[in-house]
């Protein structure tokens, strides 16, 4: 049973990176799975530069979803708003670091499933940003 | 008593290893396993007499036709139904539902008519009634239950007013395992004048089910449940309902004449069957009726209580786990569960990690799991193939998981 489990995805939900809310975020995006009860709210923070400054994240639910938010905050650093937008379903199960089978993959997707929708909001809003 | 070692002897499946161990098979409520007699049913007509049904004038369509016809009466007899018009096949226990949402609902449910369900549906059994009464105007009532999963029985008298003409009401939860008292439900509904509809997917599979005795008026189930294959179910109804109400879907077999403007519609049961049926199914589906009746369905209930007892005396013995509905004594072979606030997800995934298959989710009653204060929860199911050594495996494995988690978290 450690397979699936590994020692990031443990540690991550035991643990979680960046927890918590931001004072002025640019993108806040939520996802909420009712078949399973994950919910991922996500708050993200440009820099001058357009990049990713400053993310947080809070929400309920398994241990991929909530190791694959933690995750997902520590990797979004210094990302410009295209990059974010370019992120791919691969390489956010690459970062839980263990075989995701397809009936979890879900799971380990839901904060790019709200990232996106965030980013679709952030760009009706600001047209021109990034 | 079931002689285990040879009824699992039939099922081939429950032979393999599921990453590295024994797969034990603790999802049957789902869908059930298969045994030889209904997979060799199955091939032998596909192998050796495969037409379609009821239209060809030689002997392989003869033959598939008796087949198919004959699993009927079988199923007929099964569930005690005094005649055979009385069993039309469907694609499973949702689509008997709808078919009498729609046929019966639509001519006889108006608006500010009530329809009267309970907390523990199944989604099948409550969102065909959300779709008439948003159509008709009519209003749903539920019949609340007690915090341990029992029907509240003594609020339903008050609930079955005149306005109340129709009753669907599960015999056996999903999620919670209650069995409920159906005929009693039945006598006080038909008092009031309403007519009852049993969803019966849990109960058909295990338990002796006599319509007969339950006086209910329509009653679904699904064969992929109760070790038929897929895509086959069955709607009974009482005849003279099922006479008066219009066609469900329309199409080939399911008419007598076909003008340009109109058509008139076959005789019972075939009048609701449009379409080649599923009759390979059907088939398998008899041989399923047919494999059962030989174990007996009272040896299977009494094996499935003996096993849901020591489940759950295993289970909740176990720190933090805490067990969903009613005691042993008042429910069929399904055990859900909460542990130590692991998302059921994982829990589900761990023992899938050794080799032993449960369930995790809503188990389709989402409105129920809201009334219980819950997202999620995790099931055992258990049918006659499942042995005491396996809710062994299903506790020593949940003790894994729990030190596991205790040291990692």
């Amino acid at each position: 049973m450690n397979n699936l489990y590994s020692q990031t995805i443990l540690d991550h939900y035991a643990h979680p990176r960046n927890w918590g809310r931001l004072p002025s975020p640019d993108i806040v995006a939520d996802s909420d799975d009712p078949s399973c009860g994950d919910q991922v709210h996500l708050e993200i923070a440009l820099g001058p530069d357009g990049r990713v400054a400053q993310v947080a994240f809070e929400g309920e639910g398994c241990m991929i979803s909530m190791a694959s938010a933690s995750l997902f905050t520590e990797h979004l650093q210094g990302k410009r708003v295209e990059d974010l937008e370019a992120l791919t379903e691969e390489e956010v199960l690459g970062w839980l670091d263990a075989p995701i089978p397809p009936n979890r993959r879900a799971c380990a997707l839901s904060p790019l499933v709200a990232l996106r929708a965030g980013l679709k909001a952030y760009r009706r809003t600001a047209p021109t940003g990034g | 008593m079931l002689d285990i070692k040879r009824v699992r002897a039939d099922f081939p499946a429950l032979s393999r290893t599921v990453h590295g161990h024994p797969l034990v098979f603790l999802d049957s409520a789902a869908s059930s396993q298969k045994p030889l007699p209904v997979l060799e049913a199955m091939e032998r007509v596909y192998r050796e007499c495969y037409a379609n049904v009821h239209r060809g004038i030689y002997a392989f369509s003869e033959e598939a036709t008796l087949a198919y016809e004959n699993a009927r009466d079988r199923v007929a007899s099964f569930i005690n139904a005094p005649v055979r018009e009385s069993i039309i096949f469907t694609r499973n226990t949702t689509e008997a539902i709808n078919l009498v949402a729609y046929a019966w609902g639509r001519t006889h449910i108006r608006s500010g008519d009530r329809i009267l369900l309970t907390e523990m549906e199944h989604h099948s059994n409550l969102v065909p009634w959300q779709l008439l009464a948003q159509e008709t105007g009519a209003q749903l009532v539920y019949l609340p239950i007690t915090d341990n999963g029992l029907l509240r029985m003594d609020l339903l008298d008050s609930l079955l007013d005149e306005r109340v003409k129709l009753v669907a009401v599960t015999m056996m939860s999903n999620v919670l395992g209650t069995v409920n008292p159906v005929k009693e439900i039945v006598r006080r509904a038909h008092a009031a004048g309403a007519v009852v509809l049993v969803d019966a997917a849990q109960a058909v599979p295990h338990m002796p089910v006599d319509v007969q005795d339950l006086d209910c008026d329509f009653l679904a189930f699904s064969g992929h449940k109760m070790c038929g294959p897929t895509g086959i179910g069955v709607l009974y109804g009482k005849e003279a309902l099922l006479e008066a109400m219009p066609p469900f879907l329309g199409g080939g077999d399911m008419i007598r004449k076909v003008e340009w403007e109109s058509a008139t519609w076959n005789r019972l049961p075939w009048k609701f069957e449009a379409g080649t049926p599923a009759f390979v199914e059907g088939i398998g589906l008899g041989a399923a009726v047919d494999y059962l009746t030989g174990i007996g369905m009272e040896a299977i209930a009494a094996h499935e209580r003996e096993l849901t007892a020591y489940a759950m005396e295993r289970l909740s013995a176990l720190p933090g786990l805490n067990i969903i509905g009613p005691p042993a004594h008042q429910r069929g072979g399904v055990v859900a569960f909460t542990f130590r606030g692991i998302h059921p997800h994982d829990v589900a995934h761990m023992l899938d990690m050794e080799g032993i298959a449960v369930r995790a989710g809503h188990h389709c009653a989402q409105p129920l799991h809201r009334r219980l204060g819950l997202t999620a929860t995790v099931r055992a199911s258990f049918y006659l193939y499942n042995t005491a050594e396996e809710v062994d495996a299903l506790a020593q494995a949940l003790e894994r998981i729990g030190a596991m988690m205790g040291q990692s978290l």
